[in-house]
């Protein structure tokens, strides 16, 4: 079938939620898709998220409203959202949801049949859409559907088991195409679009363990970023209160389960001590995910009253009705019960924080633009919406809605934009041409160095020195130690010189990758001297760590004069740093004010 | 359009109403050689009564056009499972198997049964169907065992077949109703099991 | 408990070489899955007889056992590796790809077989548009349980590799597909689409090729009442057909 020329042609790195519904809206707007993806998009990590996303639908009789919503993110956000940007999420939310609801996603319901709300961290009304305990995954597929419907009337071509390698510009800067590898065939090769999408998700595996699949290792952004593209915030992580623990993967314990009525506790003089009740009592064990982490993390690290003297605390849901339960957590608790081999109905669960969650990411511009011209980022790999902090179930929302954003504009760049020369044959092939000497050099190195080893060490780091507490001393020895990791990279030796499915070889490209966004997470966070959201840093004396006179650690406040701004960070090639940088950003539409949770939030 | 699946749903109705009545038949007529050589025979002179003409017609149309239909596309469908109760060894899994397992066996046994039987003595030679000639033909040992389990195989068939006919036809749904019908029919099954070793060991009684 | 754990691992290095087999030892320890064992020998990768080869290939994502990625037959099952502790199998453990499906290499498998039963399906419901139209339709809370729990299918695979009516020697498209189209009829939208459905289960390959071993249910890891949905849709089929037949 001879192709219609006269098609706009967009590529989309990613089939997550953002990526799919940015697929969607190009394809309505008639335009072609090639869509990459390391995995069918169907298994995109997105099917991960179990708790809900978050949209004003006031089914619950509780007056809620979008501004409510607005509110909450930007406060929860600590003031480093922009606003504006995230007006225009909450104010489509409610819309989302509808459309979700008739493309099937099998939202959980009330007995009159509309749909069911829970609570949520950060949030003091039932705000939270869910579809029992795997909302991510039913929304997901939904729009895998859709997408699958518009593959069928050919406007979307599938590169599933693909992985994108980097973008490629035209004589005049502007991004015309990309580099991708077949994962099975190990074939490379270039593609031209008038506009590229990334909607590659969070780089969970730069830590290591997270609650994130293998595949969020932020490797497309790292490239990008290596390529010019900006990083913003990238200091902002979030770290989950409540994750299982485990060698593999630290699973995510849902935050439902504290909306459903979980308490956290602990053994203290022998006596249950519900220490987030105690700490916070407006809003108890439903304090945003940055509280409870630091909380857990200290009744833990610094009071060792972890169970059994470990790092790990009680989520306990055993006083609650166990049909109840069922009904609203099933999923969840069987996995805690599969993967532990305990019955969480009846003994409390063991869990810990873990990584989660990045707020920043590509900096992009309100649709979603980079700047690198023709270049667009949408969903969790871009810094939007969220500022130094997300709220629970606030992503599949931003992610959703970026990708209602970035299509739309990806098709307007492509019809209006101004995109200079186009791309020939021979630049085609000479960006083929470097990634494949890349690629066939990966695959002579014979170092001493196991890339897993190395992978699993870089995690070691970034846990220790750039996780729940951070100080300066430690963000720079972090720094020194990443900069060692690149240089040991050079020492890797690969078992696996096969030519099908080299996954060894394909890794150990993704492992420089990491370590060079590992680097811009360090020094964002270094040169951060504030406590904001997500990134708290403890005050040095002479040298130390300072302790107040009950020996309480302190912790720098949050700085509006220097900090309310964006953490930019650019890619320096010679020196393989990251230069950091700041920039404005609009938030003049509610006034920062102070974040307590230890009271409710006042207006 | 669709032809598969009338072709299967044929098959499938074919197996359980036709080809059930034709083994029930074949139940009842057989166990009346309990009674006795002389009622056995006496019922065999029966048989013979109904005029040729209608009696073909109904050998052919209800027994030999739906068996060969049932029996070879059965060999088709027969192909395209790869038997796996050695990895999957559920209930449901060994009945699946021996559905094939016994069909291959029928296949054979059908062809020896009617071809020697019905073509051969009774159709080529024309000597009659009697109770003597069975129980000549018993005195090989061999020759009742493998009589015995064609009897069985074409009755295990028959009888999961109703259990795999009602969910094919979506009468059972839920996994309890399911296992009520299995029960019945595996009752049934062993129970018809039973009967045809009592009426074959009438021929080694009288 | 031993401290170590023998994995005997059938390997392929691409889709026409010939299988061979492989041991490795993996260190125990509590909690345990084939997915971390699989790693550990990634950090590793050494037999038991000391020799240094390249590490197995698998695909995995979520480690949660909701992805369906990691499905390959363990001592002879079809299930998800991530989910399989090594607490609670028969040790030494046996990996091998699911045959049913294409191998690429090792424990990887091509399912792409499965999305394109998705399409022949039609599984998707009619959307106008992702724009807004108005309030989507009020759904019985009970329809949307039985709903939710067909959207659980994660298209692992698990009851085609069971399933033994699929394969290369059969056209049947397996039971996950042919379920997902119930969970479409059941949709208040969805339901208008029913009969387009309906027609192309009777397609050769489609419901009927179905021979009621119940391997599927048995396997499926989302506990996916798959039977009386087949059942429900056999059903379905059969009325379907009499309404084609005499057009009503
Ligand atoms: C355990 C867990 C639970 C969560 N629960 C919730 C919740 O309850 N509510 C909520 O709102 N949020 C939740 N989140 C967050 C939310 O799931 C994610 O932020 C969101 O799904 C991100 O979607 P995405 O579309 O941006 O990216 P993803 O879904 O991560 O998709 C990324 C896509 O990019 C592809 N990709 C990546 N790199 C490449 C490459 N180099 N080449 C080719 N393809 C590539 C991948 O294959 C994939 O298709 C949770 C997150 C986790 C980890
Ligand atoms: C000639 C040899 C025969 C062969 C090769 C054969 C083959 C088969 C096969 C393969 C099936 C499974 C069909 C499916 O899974 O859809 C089947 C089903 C069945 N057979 Fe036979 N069969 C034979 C003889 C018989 C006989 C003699 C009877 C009657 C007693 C019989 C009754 C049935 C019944 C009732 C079913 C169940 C139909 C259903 O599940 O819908 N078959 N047969
Ligand atoms: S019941 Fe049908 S679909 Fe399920 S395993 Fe058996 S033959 Fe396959
Ligand atoms: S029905 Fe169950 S076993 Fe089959 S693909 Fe879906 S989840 Fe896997
Ligand atoms: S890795 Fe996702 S199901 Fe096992």
């Amino acid at each position: 079938m001879a192709k219609d020329m006269s098609k706009k042609k967009i590529a989309i790195v990613g089939g997550g939620i953002s990526g799919l519904l940015a697929t969607i809206k190009v394809c309505e707007l008639g335009g072609e898709v090639d869509l990459f993806s390391y995995c069918p998009v169907k298994r995109s990590h997105s099917l991960c998220a179990q708790g809900g996303i978050n949209a004003c639908m006031d089914t619950k009789g509780e007056h809620d409203s979008i501004y409510e919503h607005f509110d909450d993110t930007v406060y929860g956000g600590d003031f480093l959202a922009d606003q504006i940007a995230v007006k225009g999420m909450v104010e489509a939310a409610p819309k989302l949801i509808k459309m979700f609801d008739r493309m099937g996603v099998p939202f959980t319901r009330t007995p009159e049949g509309v749909l069911d709300l829970r609570n949520f961290g950060g949030q003091k009304h039932k705000r939270t859409c869910f579809a029992g305990s795997t909302t991510g995954q039913q929304i997901l597929y939904a729009l895998d559907e859709q997408v699958r419907r518009w593959e069928v009337k050919g406007s979307v071509n599938k590169y599933e088991f693909w992985e994108f390698i980097k973008i490629i510009k035209n004589k005049e800067g502007i991004c015309r195409g990309l580099v991708a590898q077949n994962m099975n065939t190990m074939e490379i090769r270039a593609f031209t679009a008038d506009t590229v999408i990334l909607a590659t998700g969070g780089p969970g595996q730069v830590f290591g363990r997270c609650t994130a699949s293998t595949i969020c290792n932020g490797s497309a952004v790292s490239a990008v970023y290596q390529q010019g593209a900006e990083i913003a915030n990238p200091e902002f992580i979030q770290i989950h209160p409540t994750a299982i623990p485990g060698s593999d993967k630290n699973r995510l314990m849902s935050e439902a389960c504290r909306g459903e009525g979980g308490r956290v506790w602990v053994y203290k003089d022998g006596k249950p001590w519900y220490f987030l009740e105690e700490m916070y009592p407006a809003y108890g064990n439903l304090v945003p995910r940055d509280v409870a982490s630091r909380a857990i993390y200290k009744v833990c690290v610094h009071m060792g009253l972890g169970i059994n003297g470990e790092n790990r605390v009680y989520l306990d849901l055993s006083h609650i009705d166990s049909g109840y339960l069922e009904r609203k957590l099933g999923g969840i608790l069987e996995m805690y019960s599969e993967f532990v081999g305990q019955d969480p109905r009846k003994v409390p669960m063991e869990i810990f924080p873990s990584v989660h969650y990045s707020m920043g990411g590509i900096w992009v511009d309100r649709v979603h633009n980079t700047n690198i011209p023709g270049l667009m980022a949408s969903g969790e790999c871009d810094y939007q919406y969220h500022g130094a902090n997300r709220l629970g179930a606030n992503s599949l929302l931003s992610a959703a809605y970026s990708g209602t954003v970035s299509g739309p504009e990806a098709m307007k760049w492509a019809k209006t934009g101004n995109k200079g020369s186009d791309l020939t044959d021979a630049e085609l092939e000479a960006a083929r041409r470097e990634v494949q000497n890349e690629y066939d050099k990966i695959l002579t190195m014979n170092g001493s160095e196991n890339a897993h080893k190395l992978h699993h060490e870089m995690g070691d780091l970034m846990y220790k020195y750039v996780a729940i507490e951070r100080d300066n001393n430690g963000l720079d020895t972090c720094l020194v130690e990443l900069k060692k990791l690149l240089k040991r990279w050079n020492d890797i030796g690969i078992t696996d010189h096969s030519t099908v499915a080299n996954q060894e070889a394909m890794f150990v490209r993704q492992l420089r990758n990491m370590i060079l966004y590992a680097m811009a997470i360090t020094k964002g966070a270094r040169m951060r001297d504030e406590s904001r959201g997500a990134h708290a840093k403890i005050v040095l004396e002479n040298g130390k760590q300072k302790h107040d006179k009950d020996g309480e650690l302190v912790f720098m406040g949050r700085d509006d004069e220097h900090f309310m701004k964006v953490t930019i960070v650019n890619y320096d090639p010679k020196t393989e740093e990251p230069v950091i940088s700041y920039r404005d950003f609009d938030h003049s539409l509610i006034k920062p004010r102070a974040r307590n949770y230890a009271v409710a939030k006042k207006e | 359009m669709h032809t598969t699946f009338y072709l299967r749903r044929l098959h499938s109705l074919c197996g359980l109403l036709v080809l059930g009545f034709f083994i029930i038949e074949h139940m009842i007529t057989n166990s009346v050689a309990m009674a006795g050589p002389e009622i056995f025979n006496q019922v065999m002179g029966m048989v013979e009564e109904i005029p040729k003409p209608v009696f073909y017609a109904i050998e052919i149309g209800m027994y030999a056009i739906p068996i060969l239909f049932h029996g070879i596309y059965g060999i088709y469908i027969a192909l395209q499972a790869k038997n796996n109760p050695e990895r999957f060894g559920y209930i449901r899994n060994w009945n699946f198997t021996l559905q094939r397992w016994t069909a291959w066996y029928l296949v054979v046994f059908l062809i020896w049964h009617v071809g020697y039987l019905r073509i051969y003595i009774k159709g080529i030679t024309g000597t009659p169907m009697s109770f003597e000639l069975l129980q000549n033909m018993f005195q090989n040992p061999i020759v009742t065992i493998l009589y015995v389990l064609g009897m069985w195989a074409a009755i295990f068939h028959f009888c999961n077949g109703i259990t795999t006919f009602c969910m094919t036809w979506g009468i059972t749904k839920g996994p309890r109703s399911q296992n009520v019908i299995s029960a019945i029919s595996m009752m049934m099954c062993a129970g018809l099991c039973v009967l045809t070793v009592a009426f074959m060991a009438s021929y080694f009684v009288y | 408990m031993p401290d170590k754990v023998r994995f005997i691992i059938e390997r392929q290095d691409g889709p026409n070489e010939k299988p061979y087999t492989q041991e490795f030892d993996v260190d125990y320890r509590p909690g345990l899955n084939v997915v971390a064992a699989l790693m550990e020998i990634q950090k590793n990768p050494v037999t038991v007889d000391g020799k240094k080869v390249a590490p197995v290939t698998w695909e995995c994502n979520c480690l949660e056992k909701v992805c369906g990625a990691c499905m390959m037959v363990i001592n002879g099952k079809a299930r998800q590796a991530c989910c399989a502790l090594v607490d609670e199998i028969k040790q030494p453990i046996h990996l091998a790809p699911a045959r049913t499906f294409p191998v690429i290499r090792d424990l990887l498998i091509d399912r792409s077989v499965m999305f394109e039963s998705l399409k022949k399906i039609q599984g998707w419901v009619e959307l106008d548009g992702s724009w807004d139209v108005k309030d989507a339709p009020i759904q019985n809370p009970y329809t949307a349980q039985t709903a939710y729990e067909i959207s659980h299918c994660m298209t692992c695979g698990c009851c085609l590799e069971a399933c033994p009516n699929v394969g290369p020697q059969s056209d049947f498209i397996g039971p996950a597909p042919t379920v997902q189209a119930y969970l479409f009829n059941l949709h208040p939208l969805g339901k208008f689409d029913a009969p387009k459905r309906l027609n192309a289960l009777m397609e050769k390959g489609g419901i009927t090729s179905c021979g009621n071993s119940q391997n599927c249910v048995e396997v499926c890891p989302k506990s996916i009442k798959l039977t009386t949905y087949l059942a429900q849709l056999n059903r379905d089929v059969n009325k379907q057909a009499l309404r084609n037949m005499f057009n009503f």
